[in-house]
């Protein structure tokens, strides 16, 4: 019983303040607290009408999805190498690949801008933005395709090696369908991760503000507070959205493949 | 008889593991070809390098008389039917059995549906073409996967323990079925598999194999009554073994066998070769026999003590005990009309025949 208790409690405490957001993106008053005065959608149209904000859309879209892109590439090489019997140093090897997983976002961060501008000397970009979205994606990607290519038969390879396919070929027709599942999760999971990292963004950033770094300087204005909480609705409902595909597919994927569900992040 | 397939002096090594010792193996055309051997022994290595999955360490492998070194597993005359089956689950019934057509040049496309469903004909599952394959039933993949394999005729089929999975009941049907598809279609099949019973009945040569090496290379039923050293009669069937000791090695052998006495056999008797000095007879279950009430033989006798008896239904095993032989010696019997089931410390007479030994070094 009190474990029930304890257990309510403490979904609460992590989804009530949530809650607020979609509560105060349709309330009809600048200032942020109850009691509720009427029901408006004007912040949602404040939103449509904001250019800066569309640019720093704009920009946290093309870094998401190239960040999802690259680390879902560079996961599958990794789980694919995982997956093969034997090669020297395997366990090393995917233990150092993991830690960016562990690392603390705001040490990447200073120490990314310390390499991109003083040691490589380059201009503060979107593309440093990508880079550094890709170091910390990347392991998510590996410990989802590494699922993936795990519950794959290593015989399935063999097989369209036997009936005349070549090792590539082989990739592209068999197993490159049957991991689709996790490719896609891998890529909705990096491209949400991408899409809301504040600290390195933060650090990493040129002209061209992200959407987090830009919500971040509408706080200064009291103002803009509830265009603030709209656009953070939106933002909820789409991780949801993007978070209940990826693993759906994940596990249509497992079933597919005949293997066991070892367990993903959700 | 036209040999297919030539291995000479292939060794193989995984780093300190030396997993093949100096194999020099042929087979023939249109021959049902059998790998036997415990876990271990290196058989689905071998079958392995026969189909291109791994690289030889040292020595060759000849199919229809051209060597294989660097010639990668796609592009070898020979497809293989795994022990998972590995059917494709995101294709079809169909789409599993066409897959191999793919890369295949010379067979116009709209020739393709009809090939597919002729090959499901011919393992049984005609119309099962539009079925997911996830969704068969272990037998059906199996189907499946020899038709996969069979529809782009090669040389040699390649099967892996291909009914280990299956019980019972299904794993005799497949025998069957892979018989009689073997000789309907006439290529040579390569089984590997560790049951000894399911290599009798299919073969028409067995190797049996231990730590790499081949024991013995025979047809199901020299192997079986002349086998030529203890570890293979033991993992064929069943065999009891008496010490002996060999007074003289010409043309025929002179034994002084324990429990059973003095006796003298032909040299075919002793597959393996006999020299003088102390050795091992071997004589299977059924050779031996009972001499019950009423019954009477011109074979010799001796005395022996029921101690263990397990009836079978049709048969009965008695393991006995004779003067001179430490292990007890087991016998099985036919229960035919009118023959008692004797019980345990019976005493009875065991019949053996000199012609039934065979010398083991």
């Amino acid at each position: 019983m009190s474990l029930r208790f304890y257990t309510i409690a403490y979904l609460v405490f992590l989804y009530a303040p949530i809650m607020l957001l979609p509560i105060f993106a349709f309330n009809d008053a600048t200032i942020i607290a109850f009691p509720l005065s009427g029901f408006t959608t004007d912040w949602f149209g404040e939103l449509m009408t904001t250019k800066a904000l569309h640019d720093a859309v704009g920009n946290s879209l093309f870094i998401a999805l190239t960040t999802a892109a690259l680390s879902t590439c560079l996961g599958m090489c990794a789980a694919r190498a995982g997956a093969m019997p034997h090669f020297r140093f395997k366990a090393g090897i995917m233990g150092f690949v993991m830690l960016p997983l562990v690392l603390p976002e705001i040490i990447v961060a200073v120490s990314l801008l310390v390499v991109a501008v003083q040691i490589l000397g380059l201009g503060l970009s979107n593309w440093t933005i990508i880079a550094a979205h890709t170091l910390i994606c990347t392991p998510f990607s590996i410990a989802i395709l590494n699922g993936a290519f795990q519950n794959l038969d290593p015989s399935l390879e063999e097989a369209a090696l036997d009936l005349g396919e070549s090792r590539w070929s082989a990739f592209w027709s068999v197993i490159f369908p049957l991991v689709m599942p996790g490719v896609i999760s891998s890529f909705l999971i990096a491209f949400t991760i991408s899409l809301d990292e504040f600290i390195i963004a933060f650090f990493l950033t040129g002209a061209n503000p992200t959407m987090p770094v830009y919500i971040w300087s509408l706080l200064r204005f009291p103002a803009s507070l509830p265009v603030v909480m709209a656009l953070g609705t939106i933002l909820v409902a789409l991780s949801i959205l993007l978070l209940t595909i990826a693993e759906i597919l994940r596990r249509r994927g497992i079933a597919k493949a005949g293997g066991k569900d070892t367990g993903g992040f959700l | 008889m036209k040999p297919l397939i030539e291995l000479t002096g292939v060794q193989k090594f995984y780093g300190d593991y030396h997993a093949l010792r100096d194999i020099d193996l042929t087979i023939n055309e249109g021959e049902f070809f059998s790998l036997l051997g415990p876990s271990g022994c290196g058989k689905t290595t071998l079958l392995r390098t026969i189909a291109g999955f791994e690289g030889v360490s040292e020595g060759s492998v000849m199919i229809g008389g051209k060597d294989m070194d660097g010639v990668s597993a796609n592009l070898r005359p020979t497809n293989m039917v795994f022990q998972s089956y590995a059917i494709f689950p995101h294709l079809t019934v169909a789409e599993n059995v066409a897959f191999g057509l793919r890369k295949r040049k010379d067979i116009a496309k709209s020739d393709r549906p009809a090939m597919v469903e002729d090959a499901l004909k011919m393992v049984g599952l005609a119309g099962y073409g539009d079925r997911a394959a996830h969704a068969l039933s272990g037998g059906q993949r199996q189907r499946v996967a020899l038709a996969r394999a069979l529809i782009l005729k090669p040389k040699v089929l390649l099967l892996d323990e291909p009914l280990s999975a299956l019980d019972k009941k299904m794993r005799e049907q497949m025998q069957v079925e892979l018989i009689r598809l073997q000789r309907h279609v006439g290529i040579t099949f390569i089984l590997v598999t560790h049951d000894q019973e399911e290599a009798l009945v299919m073969s028409d040569r067995i190797a049996v194999m231990f730590e790499g090496e081949i024991g013995q290379l025979d047809d199901p039923e020299t192997l079986y009554r002349r086998p030529k050293s203890k570890r293979v009669a033991e993992f064929i069937g069943k065999m009891n073994f008496l010490p002996a000791e060999v007074t003289s090695a010409s043309d025929v052998i002179a034994l002084d066998v324990a429990g059973l006495g003095k006796c003298e056999v032909p040299q075919e008797q002793a597959p393996g070769g006999a020299t003088v000095g102390s050795g091992v007879v071997g004589i299977r279950p059924e050779s031996l026999g009972i001499l019950f009430e009423g019954e009477t033989t011109d074979r010799q006798l001796v005395d022996a003590v029921v101690d263990e008896v397990v009836y079978y239904g049709d048969m009965t095993y008695y393991d006995v005990r004779i003067a001179g032989v430490e292990e007890p010696i087991t016998i099985s019997m036919k229960n035919m009309i009118g023959r008692p089931v004797l019980d345990k410390d019976d005493q009875t007479q065991v019949i053996w025949d000199a012609r039934a030994l065979v010398v083991m070094p």
